[in-house]
Order: C-alpha cells, then structure tokens, then sequence
C-alpha cells in the first residue's frame, strides 16, 4: 500500500483543492437558489422556467436539467454538472502527472527499484486516486448538504451519496482512460493526447443532444453515463448499471495501462518511431528569432502555438455548425421568427454565435493564460529562469518579455480561429458583421492577459502555488460574474471579474469602460509582478 | 577605483587595476535554524582560480546564488569587479559566465537551440567560439537537450559559461558528470581562459582537482569560511595533503549540523 500512501500524499493539495471548490460550489448554488427562487411554489416555478432557457442555450456544456424548482434538481445541473468537467480536467492533470510526470523525475525508477512490480504500482496509484476523488466528490454533497439546511430543507443522505459516487466513478474512468493514454505516448505530449482524447468524448456525449448522427456513439463516453444518473431531482434515479460501466472502464483502462507500461521502457512510448540520422553539428542555430526579444518566446513554443491556434479554429468553425444547428429550426416557426425579428436588431446568428463561441472561447483562452503561467512557474523551480538570469537581463525585462509575448501569442491564437469563424460563418450564410466579430475575438486577448497578469503576481510572489491558486481564481472570476447580478453584489465586485469584462462584443458591441478596466487589471497586475520579482530570491 | 588604459587590437579599453574580481563582507544569508551562510569575507584576486570546498549543506550554492545575485543577502554585501551582486545584477552580468550546480530543463529544444537562445540574450552567441568548445568536448549541438545524457548536459552548460569570453567563471561544481577525458579538457579550457586573463571561482568535491587546477582554496563549515589559503603555501609550510586540511576541518562535526535545509 506504499503507492496508495504515496499517492495520497502526492495528491493532498489536489484533494485539499478540489474538495473546497466541490464545496463551495455546491454550497453557494444551494444558498443561490433560495435567494433567487424564493420559498413558494409560484416563484420556483417561475424560476425554474427562466432556468430552463438558460439550460436550453448551454447544452453544448451542461446535461439537460430536472426538477428545476427544487434545490436538488437545481444544484444537480448547476453545480454537479461543471463539477464533471472540473473533475475531469483534474483526472488528465493527475493521471499524466503519475504515468508520465512522475517518471520524468525519477519516482517511478526510485520506486520500482525497490521490487514494487510496474502492475502493482500503478494499480494502487489508482486506488489511491479513486479515495482522493472520493472524498472531493463527497465535499461536493456536503457543501448541498450545507446549503439545503441554510434554506431550512434537509436532504437526504442517499441521494447525496448516489451523486458523489457517479462523480467519482467519473472522475476515476477519465483517470483511467489518461493513464492508457499517457502509456502509449511518450512523455512530452502525454497530457494533450489525453486532453484531446477526453475533449472528444465529452463533445461525443454533449453534441449529440444537437447533432443527432452523433447520438449511435455516445455510448463510447463514460460523460454519458454520468448523466444518466439524476439521484437529486425529484423522481430522478440513481442508475447503478451506468455507474457500473464508468467503473469498468476505469478497471479495463487501468488492466490496459498495466500492460502497456509492462511492455514499454521507462521514459519511452509503446511504439518507437527511429528518428532519421542527423549528422553532427557542432554551431549555434542561425535562426535571427533567437535575438529578438519576445519572438524568440514565440519561436521556442511555435509547434504548441500552432497546436493551440489549429485547435481554437476547429472549435470555433464546430460552433458555428452548432449555432446553426439550433438558431435554424427557431427561424423556421413563423411566430418565433417574428418575435426575434426584433431581437438584437434581428442580426439572430451572430447575438448566439457570440453567446455560444466566445463563451466557450473565454474558457479556452483562461486555460491558453494559466498553461503559460504554469511555464512560468516551472521556469522559476526548474532553474530556467536562474540560467536566464545569468545574462545581462533584468528581472524586469523577463517580466515584460514574458507579458509581451503572451500577448502575441494569444494574439496570433485569436486571429487564426476568429478568420476560421468568419468563413466557416459566410460558408453557413450567417448574417455576422465582420467588424464585430474581428473585435469580440480581438477582445479575447486582454481578457486572457487578465488572468495572466494576475498570474504573474502570483508567479512571483510563490511560484509553486501560483497556478493552483491562479485556476481559483478562475473559477471565482466566473462565480462572480454567474452570481453577482443575482445577487445584486456591488458593481465594483463584479468589475473584478473577467468574464464580465469581457461582455458581450458581438451582440452590444465592445464595452469600453469594461475593455479600460481590463487593461487598467493588466497593467497593475504585471507592475507588481515586476516589484515582487526584484524582491524576491529566484528559486524560493 | 584606479584605472590604466591599454590598447587592445586597436581600441582603448579601461581595465580595473586593483579590484578584486570577487569580494565579499559580512556576506549572509540566513535561513533560520542556524542554516545558512554567515558573514562571509573573501576576497578572489583577478586571474585567480579560487577552489571552493565544503561538505554537502554548507553553504557553497548559496554563496554562488549570491554572487549571482539570484537570491538576496540577509546581510553584508557581495561585489564583483567592484559592482555590487544585488544592486548591480544586469552590469554584473555582462561580465560573468555562469554554470549552475544542476542544468535546467530545455526540454524539446535542440543544443543549438539552446545555445542561441542563451546566446541570443547577450546580442548573439559567436559560432567560432561556440563551435570550438563543442568540437574539443564533441557535444553535438544537433541533439534535443532532453536526448542529452548527464554528462552530456554539463558539456552544454561549460559551452553555456565560457561561450562569451567572461573576465570572470562562476561555476558550481563543473565536473560533476563528466569522465575523465572531457574532464582533462575541462581543466585544460579554465587554464586556457585563466591565462587569456579570466578569473574562475569554483565549487568541488573533487580535492585532488582543486589541488590541480586551483591557486586558492577556501574551507567552508556550516555556512563559515573556516580557511583561505593559497596552495602554494599550503605545500610551502609543509602542510600535509589538501585532503588531510580539508578532513582536519570536520573530525569533530556533528553530522546533523548543516548550515542549509536538506
């Protein structure tokens, strides 16, 4: 059980972490809920109509909903429905760190000299997950525990249980299915092979609400059978078959991982492509970008950039498939056309593109900030930043080489999928302006600088906390902004958040005072980090 | 400050006279618990190779970390040619090379990469330099860094320090990972460098090295500089072996005493 121990420990800050965000967001959507909805009959269902419109629009997101006018039904959809996507990204973080992050610095070798068999230890890292994602699971039930009681409602336990349970089984076959993954691959992309693999299953599970020839393969993603449990709502089910499965494909994708890793030699893939012979070469590249400040950022990470810009222009181009998908049909009922005739000057398409497109495309863009933030973490702790350091360069320079080339980066990111967008949109014969959609995806790079300012900070004030910390903070800028109107918080709190900066460019165009506020959050945000670099020890 | 001014290939250059290339006073950095570095004063002349000896904890990285101006003195002051290493970090720079006691990771980037990359932040990496470093220590500049063996990756990181041509080579234990032969060509590059008029202030383990290649040594124990003492006199005075000096230090530690967290 050395593994399971080891495991556990490794993952403590995780478990720590995500348990208070399962909590916390449990908790505040139970107490929201009694706010919003009220405590009769008349006004929860009246709110769980409005609710539905909502659910209507973020089905490429969220299962549909049941029993909107309980608290069960509602924290059901609200929270345990994101709180799949948040556990999911936590499996693929996890899981390639104990295929392959672990064995990049040398625990596995350590451990498997001590006669632990490569089976057993990855087996108990699986169980040792399966306790951790438990546990956050269960912190998710409690928090709707919390909150029910705070609105004078008790749940349940049952029920309670039934949900952290599918979540967990959820979480522990995305694990699985990365642990297989991260096997085959090698070391270096492990954790987006995974990602895409994952993406793609909760697009499979997601569109084919809305792509109905994507319906026959649903069965292939355990976030379909995730949904098939509603233990909360009223007359919902606990289905034990579909948790079941999300086991056994967390068991198959271990016993499969096993293998593999049985088969394979440390620090290589399964399948080992021999490199064509290089002849030596004993001079420096001649590539001119190795001088230019910024661009040389650029060029170091141009086949991750492409990966980033090809993969928001995929996305981009699917949502507008999307938009139309659902926005056609509406046209076709004569009385609904008539009714959104006059709805965002009639311009239909794009108000949705942008509410579908640059919604998701936010979410991207946040993530696009954090991973350059983790870089530049890991430059403080690996030693990179020391070496650079070493040159005639200030801290300062670092700084604003780093922020300026985020902001080409992210950039270059935006301009490719927003092109993507345009055509993919004219090619639809969707009515978008061109000028708007230029400027909400332009948009798009102040929005991620936000985040990677506040980044910055943290990078320099504790550079091993600084994205765990930076990706709560996400998530509180996005609690705000879903929050904040329905609680009528003060102006000034919801300015904070990001994601209402950001606005709504393509149906009321860019807001200039929030667009103000953004670069006002960037500049501060990446002059302090400059201040608490030229303090700090490098390396601390 | 004195100065004279010399003709070198035809231009007028200024040259410190009389500065040392590294001092130190009252240099500290405490890390609490008694761990750390402690009023440090030493003094490296110009052209000198300086050995820096010590157990594992004692304070060794943490005074080139100083020097480097990477982590910030608790107390006293460091200067390099008479800049000061917190203060005047960037000037510093310009006349430092560097080698860090662990290489950091460069991942997917190939040597060449990375040597114009580091280069680049200097204005740009000499290929006839850098070429002769890499062809007497065969590191093939052509191979991704993560392809590189530990051997291998301190050969990058001695190309790295002396690509430039520094007036002074700050360097963490250079030939950790190295075999005997690039070892040899290590020693035979530093006295080359020593004698076109560079200083060099080194970490080692390795005594029968530094009694090699060193002029100077200094003893350190539990974050104090216990000795300063040229070779010459060592052997002068009939002193027994470095080893013995160095061993007479520590018969009586306690080995739970270090001066760093482990």
């Amino acid at each position: 059980m050395t593994a399971v121990r080891l495991s556990l420990r490794l993952g403590r800050w995780g478990l720590l972490g995500f348990s208070v965000l399962a909590f916390a967001s449990s908790l505040i959507q139970a107490v929201g809920f009694y706010q919003i909805a009220g405590h009769t009959a008349a006004s929860r269902a009246a709110f769980a109509q409005s609710m539905s419109q909502l659910a209507s629009q973020l089905t490429f997101i969220l299962a549909p909903p049941a029993g909107l006018d309980t608290v069960g039904g509602y924290v059901e959809w609200r929270s345990f429905g994101g709180l799949a996507i948040v556990f999911a990204i936590w499996a693929l973080v996890s899981g390639s760190g104990a295929a392959r992050g672990d064995e990049e610095r040398g625990l596995v070798e350590a451990v498997l000299a001590t006669g632990v068999t490569r089976s057993r230890w990855l087996a108990e890292r699986v169980m040792g997950y399966a306790v951790t994602t438990f546990v956050a699971a269960l912190a998710g039930g409690l928090g709707l525990v919390a909150g029910a009681a705070s609105g004078g409602e008790s749940i349940s336990v049952g029920p309670v249980l039934e949900i952290s349970f599918a979540l967990a089984a959820l979480g522990l076959s995305c694990y699985s299915v990365t642990l297989v993954i991260a096997q085959l691959t090698g070391g270096r992309i492990a954790t987006a092979a995974a990602g895409v693999v994952l993406l793609a299953l909760f697009l499979v599970n997601r569109l084919s609400q809305t792509f109905t020839w994507l319906a026959s393969w649903r069965w292939i993603s355990p976030f379909h059978y995730y949904e098939l449990n509603q233990p909360l709502a009223p007359g919902g089910t606990f289905d034990g078959r579909a948790t079941l499965t999300m086991l056994g494909i967390a068991m198959v994708g271990a016993a499969v991982a096993g293998v593999v890793f049985e088969l394979r030699d440390l620090g290589a893939p399964l399948v080992h492509w021999t490199s064509r012979h290089r002849p030596a070469g004993y001079e420096p590249s001649s590539s001119p970008f190795w001088r230019i400040p910024a661009v040389r950022g650029l060029y170091e990470r141009r086949a991750g950039l492409s990966v980033w810009a090809a993969g928001l222009a995929a996305v981009g181009v699917l949502f507008v498939y999307l938009t139309k998908t659902v926005i056609q049909p509406l046209l076709s009922i004569p009385a609904l056309s008539q009714f959104f005739g006059g709805f965002a000057g009639g311009r239909l398409y794009m108000t949705f593109l942008g509410y579908f497109w640059l919604s998701f495309a936010q979410l991207l863009f946040a993530a696009f900030a954090i991973t350059q933030v983790a870089r530049w973490s890991a430059e403080d702790s690996d030693g990179r930043l020391e070496m650079i350091l070493s040159t005639p360069r200030s801290r300062a320079s670092v700084v604003v080489e780093r922020a300026i080339a985020l902001t080409l980066s992210a950039a270059l990111v935006a301009a490719v999928s927003g092109v993507a967008v345009a055509i993919a949109a004219h090619y639809q014969a969707m009515d978008v302006s061109r000028e708007r959609l230029a400027e909400g995806t332009l948009l798009l790079v102040p929005f991620a600088l936000v985040f990677a300012a506040a980044g910055a900070v943290l990078a320099a004030w504790n550079p091993r906390a600084a994205v765990g910390l930076l990706g709560g903070l996400a998530f509180a800028s996005y609690l705000v902004d879903e929050l904040g109107p329905l609680f009528k918080w003060p102006t000034w709190v919801q300015d904070v958040s990001a994601f209402k900066l950001f606005g709504t460019p393509l149906s009321t165009g860019v807001d200039r005072s929030g667009l103000a506020i953004m670069v006002a959050l960037i500049l501060v945000g990446f002059a302090a980090s400059i201040l608490l670099m030229e303090r700090r020890d490098i390396g601390a | 400050m004195k100065f004279e001014i010399a003709q070198l290939h035809g231009a007028y250059m200024l040259r410190e006279m009389a500065v040392s290339a590294i001092r130190t006073s009252k240099l500290s950095k405490d890390y609490g618990d008694g761990r750390g570095l402690f009023d440090l004063d030493l003094e490296v002349a110009s052209r000198e190779v300086f050995g820096y000896l010590g157990p594992n904890g004692s304070g060794k990285t943490t005074t080139i970390r100083l020097l480097m101006g990477v982590i910030r003195p608790t107390g006293g002051a460091a200067y390099v040619f008479g800049l000061n290493c917190w203060r005047d970090y960037v000037a510093v720079k310009h006349r430092v090379g560097y080698l860090p006691g662990d290489m950091p990771q460069f991942g997917s980037l190939r040597g060449k990469e990375v040597v114009a990359y580091l280069g680049g932040m200097r204005g740009g990496a000499d290929p006839k330099t850098v070429r002769s470093i890499a062809d007497r220590f065969d590191l093939d500049l052509n191979r991704h860094f993560r392809e590189y063996s530990s051997g291998n990756k301190r050969k990058l990181g001695i190309l790295l320090a002396f690509m430039h041509k520094p007036d002074l080579l700050i360097l963490d234990e250079p030939t950790n990972g190295l075999d005997p032969l690039n070892q040899q060509e290590f020693y035979e590059l530093l006295r080359e460098a020593r004698d076109g008029g560079a200083t060099a202030f080194l970490s080692s383990h390795v005594l029968s090295e530094v009694e090699h290649i060193c002029d100077t040594v200094g003893i350190l124990r539990a974050g104090k500089l216990v000795r300063v003492a040229r070779l010459e006199d060592l052997r002068a005075v009939g002193e027994t072996s470095l080893e013995e000096t160095f061993l007479s230090y520590y018969s009586d530690t306690d080995p739970h005493q270090k001066a760093l967290p482990e």
